[in-house]
């Protein structure tokens, strides 16, 4: 059978966490009722003017073109984007078309293994539009109605150059991208809350073939879960109608996540003219050099360069470094613990297991989890002192988990400390040894799992304070004697 | 008290010496401005009441704003600048009856220096050039010929003393054009001289509000307050605003002006502007003013390249006149059918034919021939006067080839892209350069000497300006009202 490679190409929105509008004061939060943050300006009304630029909008978009690996534009320009829609209060949209504030630059993915770059063709900057609501559906809606709190939000988009070769590695691709924009801080990424939105071209074409496919634009994925579910379906879908020998029809496509399928929209490259010039009332402005120093200044650690010092400075396996790195939080979390107690495999470990398990059954973001690093730093170095049990540890640990206590106080209200007391313990085991007559008569027999029984009784006797290697050991000289 | 003799200074004088002035001057703009309106139709908006009241929130007031700059003096709007206690119809059907729900800029600072809004006055439809037959309120008359066009009604206000001065906006030279025909002094700044917040303008990067007067130094008092940078328009200068009045003054060096050498090539030159012109740069070199003709070779292709932009700006620029949120809106089931029957009875037809070809030049088609060779020109023109004008202290043309034309032969054309009326008036637009027509007599209508200075150099066109005043026994045309 006929063999095809997958070309996926990725436009990806994302909403700026500043605080207003990009060409006014208005606010930018989102879930307020419909048409309460807006003004004559976002609303298009005649006679409104640009404002002075938005500077942090500004900002936040050379630091995403930074962390991107993107070259900067000398001079920044603004364009409109000219077309009719009711969501669109000024009749074009305002954006970066000629001039984008960043080019060529790539992100990293790691995949079976290996690494593998995704070019980014270009970052612009540009504003949203409003908010279209309808009864039910737009085609069966009697009438429909625009909330324009939405529109004039600044927005970044970003584009991929065709190399995403798969669901899985757009997948990825998207993961990433959104650590790396969280890390800077300047987009929650959201994609449930639209703060974060992805379209997908893809084409089939031949193995081998240097030629691109007809193409189609697969929009309205709302999770990483349906762009990749989305794109998985439409591969399929277009290699079906590879192999009957027929045409695929370029388009825009609908993915219908309860059908799980893939609708047809409307065919596209028929009016795509956007009739794009420069904005005529902004006009270019260099970003003075200083300012694109201190903002390149700003950017944090990113991903892949924590990945690999976890890699190599901690000796973390691949694995473990990729999920500690996978958020700034998680990061910072970890790094933190370090500083505190040193054996990151150990910490690794606890963070990888205890931590996560917690977060996840709860559903709670590490921001706003309660458990200190320098506490969990404090649990590990109270049971490398014998202080406590590992087992009696994940205990504490939960507890700090839901109280945010420390773990010392933990410990010393309920009483968990270890008890390491030969004497005490001589105690506690030969009163054991005395009730279980006929476990001691099994060991001798040569039953080793009568031991196993017996360290559990002591256990259950002291409730499981006391120091399981100390047990053993005395056990052992005890029951041989 | 006759309105039309009095100077600023002589009306706030009287103002301060007794308060109950203030009813006869209201009394006086009232009377002055209705038979203005009766004889010529130069307001869209005139209304008694609305100046009662403003004379009475003076005279409640008038303890704490005896030094306001414009105390009582009357001035007028044209009908494209926003007022939010009067209609802003840009002479259209389309804003027939929209009040905006904001002051422009330079309307609240007419406001908070105590000046009286007698009246918005009538103009092209969206400030689309001085043809006079274009506003959906009917043609302005000429005061000195009631069978002339007038251009614009601001023009016409300012020399029948209706107010003491009026703004109105300037993208390839309407209100130069306009006081040539009134025979007025008129001034359009440097280009981000005064806020275009509020003002609805059809082409950003070209227009300007600018300041039509009788007289120099009155103009001078007017631009102080005017200019100055505005947070909420990002194109205004942010430079600092000199003390014309004082300025004025003081002595002149000698000025050094130079003439297109193909000042007569212009279409349609009428050859008494010819004769007058001539006699004119006579009359110039025996006050002292040297004069050179030079060449410039692109100085003739600005009025073209000035409409293809201002068409492009223009159709973006009205693209939020969609029916949705202000104005006009035609009957229609569906979102397309309502843009159509909106835009096809809101817009006048010469109004649709310009947008239409703003529209078709901004395609990707012609985009490349059209758009992008006219901002080539701009850049060339722009070069060529900077270049100049580095040499000059004036560059002088007359400001229109032919005096107000009839009312019922508008603008003479034969087929030609841009309007012949602004011929010498669209490179200062173009360039960004501040430019002021002066008004000269000869027998018939008026028409006007146009200067064009260094950017950002009012201060030289003012002292040319009040030369002419003090020694060419400046004489105001006659008019009968």
């Amino acid at each position: 059978m006929q063999e095809f490679e997958t070309v996926i190409g990725l436009e990806v929105h994302v909403e700026l966490l500043t605080k207003t509008k990009m060409f006014c004061g208005c606010s930018t939060a989102f879930g307020a009722s419909p048409n309460t943050q807006v003004c004559p300006l976002c609303l298009g009304l005649p006679g409104g003017t640009v404002p002075e630029l938005n500077r942090k909008a500004i900002e936040y978009t050379i630091k995403a073109a930074m962390a991107l690996n993107c070259s900067i534009t000398e001079e920044i320009t603004f364009d409109r984007k000219n077309y009719f829609y009711a969501d669109l209060p000024k009749g074009y949209q305002i954006s970066q078309f000629f001039y984008p504030m960043g080019t060529g630059g790539y992100v990293e993915i790691h995949l079976n293994g290996s690494t593998k770059k995704i070019g980014i063709r270009q970052i612009h900057l540009e504003e949203d539009t409003g908010k279209l609501l309808h009864l039910g559906n737009i085609i069966s809606s009697p009438y429909s109605r625009v909330d324009f709190n939405r529109a004039g939000v600044p927005l970044v988009e970003i584009v991929t150059d065709p190399e995403v070769r798969s669901a899985e590695e757009a997948r990825l691709f998207l993961q990433k991208l959104r650590s790396i924009l969280r890390y800077i801080e300047i987009s929650d990424c959201k994609m449930e809350e639209g703060s974060m939105r992805c379209d997908a071209n893809i084409s089939l074409m031949p193995l081998g073939s240097k030629e691109f496919g007809n193409k189609t634009e697969l929009k309205n994925m709302n999770s990483f879960r349906s762009v990749y579910k989305g794109i998985e379906y439409e591969v399929e879908r277009q290699r079906n109608i590879l192999l009957e020998g027929a045409e695929v029809t370029p388009q825009t496509r609908h993915w219908d996540e309860s059908k799980g399928l893939t609708k047809a929209m409307r065919s596209k490259f028929v009016s795509a003219d956007y009739r794009c010039f420069p904005d005529p009332a902004i006009p270019p402005f260099d970003p003075p050099q200083e300012w694109l120093e201190e903002i390149r200044e700003s950017i944090p650690e990113l991903p892949d360069s924590r990945f690999t010092r976890f890699v190599r400075e901690y000796e973390l396996p691949p694995y473990d470094a990729e999920v500690l790195t996978g958020s700034r939080e998680m990061a910072d979390f970890f790094d933190a613990v370090l500083t505190l107690y040193n054996e990151p495999k150990n910490v690794s470990n606890w963070i990888m297991s205890e931590f996560l398990r917690l977060l996840n059954s709860t559903n709670t973001e590490i921001s706003e989890c309660r458990i200190k690093p320098e506490d969990l730093g404090e649990l590990l170095n109270l049971m490398d002192k014998e202080v406590i049990s590992g087992k009696i540890a994940k205990g504490v640990f939960e507890e700090m988990f839901a109280s945010g206590e420390k773990p010392e106080d933990i410990i010393k209200k309920k009483g968990l400390v270890q008890i390491s007391d030969e004497n005490t313990l001589s105690k506690i085991i030969d009163s054991v040894l005395e009730g279980n007559p006929s476990s001691v008569e099994d060991f001798h027999s040569g039953k080793n799992k009568a031991m196993g029984f017996l360290v559990g009784q002591v256990m259950k006797e002291t409730k499981g304070k006391a120091n399981p290697q100390l047990v053993n050991k005395l056990l052992k000289e005890k029951i041989e004697k | 008290m006759e309105l039309p003799n009095s100077s600023i200074q002589q009306i706030k004088t009287k103002i301060n010496e007794n308060t109950s002035f203030l009813d006869e001057l209201g009394e006086s703009v009232s009377q002055r401005c209705s038979k203005v309106q009766k004889k010529l139709n130069a307001f869209i908006s005139f209304d008694p009441q609305f100046i009662a009241e403003q004379i009475e929130g003076i005279k409640n007031t008038v303890h704490n704003s005896k030094n306001l700059s414009l105390l009582g003096v009357p001035f007028a709007l044209a009908d494209n600048i926003s007022t939010s206690e009067q209609k802003t119809t840009c002479a259209s059907k389309f804003l027939a009856t929209y009040q905006p729900p904001f002051d422009a800029r330079v309307t609240s600072i007419l406001k908070a220096n105590g000046a009286i809004a007698a009246g918005k006055t009538n103009m092209n439809e969206f400030g689309v050039g001085c043809s006079g037959d274009s506003s959906y309120f009917k043609a302005v008359k000429n005061p000195c010929d009631t069978k002339h066009t007038s251009g614009n009604g601001a023009a016409a206000a300012v020399l029948t003393g209706a107010v003491k001065l009026s703004l109105a906006s300037d993208a390839l030279g309407e209100l130069r054009q306009a006081a040539s025909y009134c025979g007025v002094i008129a001034i359009k700044p440097t280009y981000g001289r005064i806020s275009r917040r509020g003002l609805l303008d059809y082409a950003s990067s070209l227009e300007q509000i600018g300041i039509i007067s009788n007289s120099t130094g009155e103009l001078a008092a007017v631009m102080e307050t005017l200019f100055g940078y505005d947070p909420e328009d990002v194109s205004t200068l942010d430079a600092k605003v000199p003390a014309y009045s004082l300025m004025l003054d003081k002595n002149t060096n000698k000025i050094h002006a130079a003439v297109p050498e193909d000042w007569s090539d212009a279409p349609y030159l009428q050859d008494h502007i010819k004769i007058l012109f001539q006699e004119q740069i006579n009359k110039l070199e025996d006050l002292g003013i040297k004069i050179d003709l030079i060449s410039l070779p692109h100085f003739r292709y600005a009025s073209t390249a000035a409409t293809i932009i201002s068409a492009v700006e223009a159709f973006s620029n009205l693209a939020n006149y969609d029916g949705i949120r202000f104005g006009y809106r035609g009957e229609a089931k569906h979102l397309q059918e309502m843009y159509t029957q909106t835009r096809s009875e809101g817009f006048s037809s010469k109004l649709k034919k310009f947008l239409t070809f703003g529209s078709l030049i901004s395609t990707a088609n012609y985009y490349h021939d059209y758009f992008l060779q006219s901002q080539k020109m701009r850049s060339l023109i722009t070069i060529e006067l900077d270049t100049c004008l580095q040499k000059y202290d004036l560059l002088l043309t007359p400001t229109t080839p032919f005096t107000a034309p009839k009312l019922d032969h508008p603008s003479p054309m034969n087929g030609e892209l841009a309007d012949p009326a602004g011929f010498y008036t669209a490179a200062a637009n173009l360039a960004g350069l501040p430019a002021l027509t002066f008004p000269v007599n000869g027998s018939g209508l008026p028409f006007g000497l146009h200067f064009m200075a260094k950017r950002e150099n009012e201060i030289e066109l003012l002292k040319t300006a009040l030369l002419l005043e003090k020694e060419i026994s400046f004489q105001k045309p006659e008019f009968d009202i």
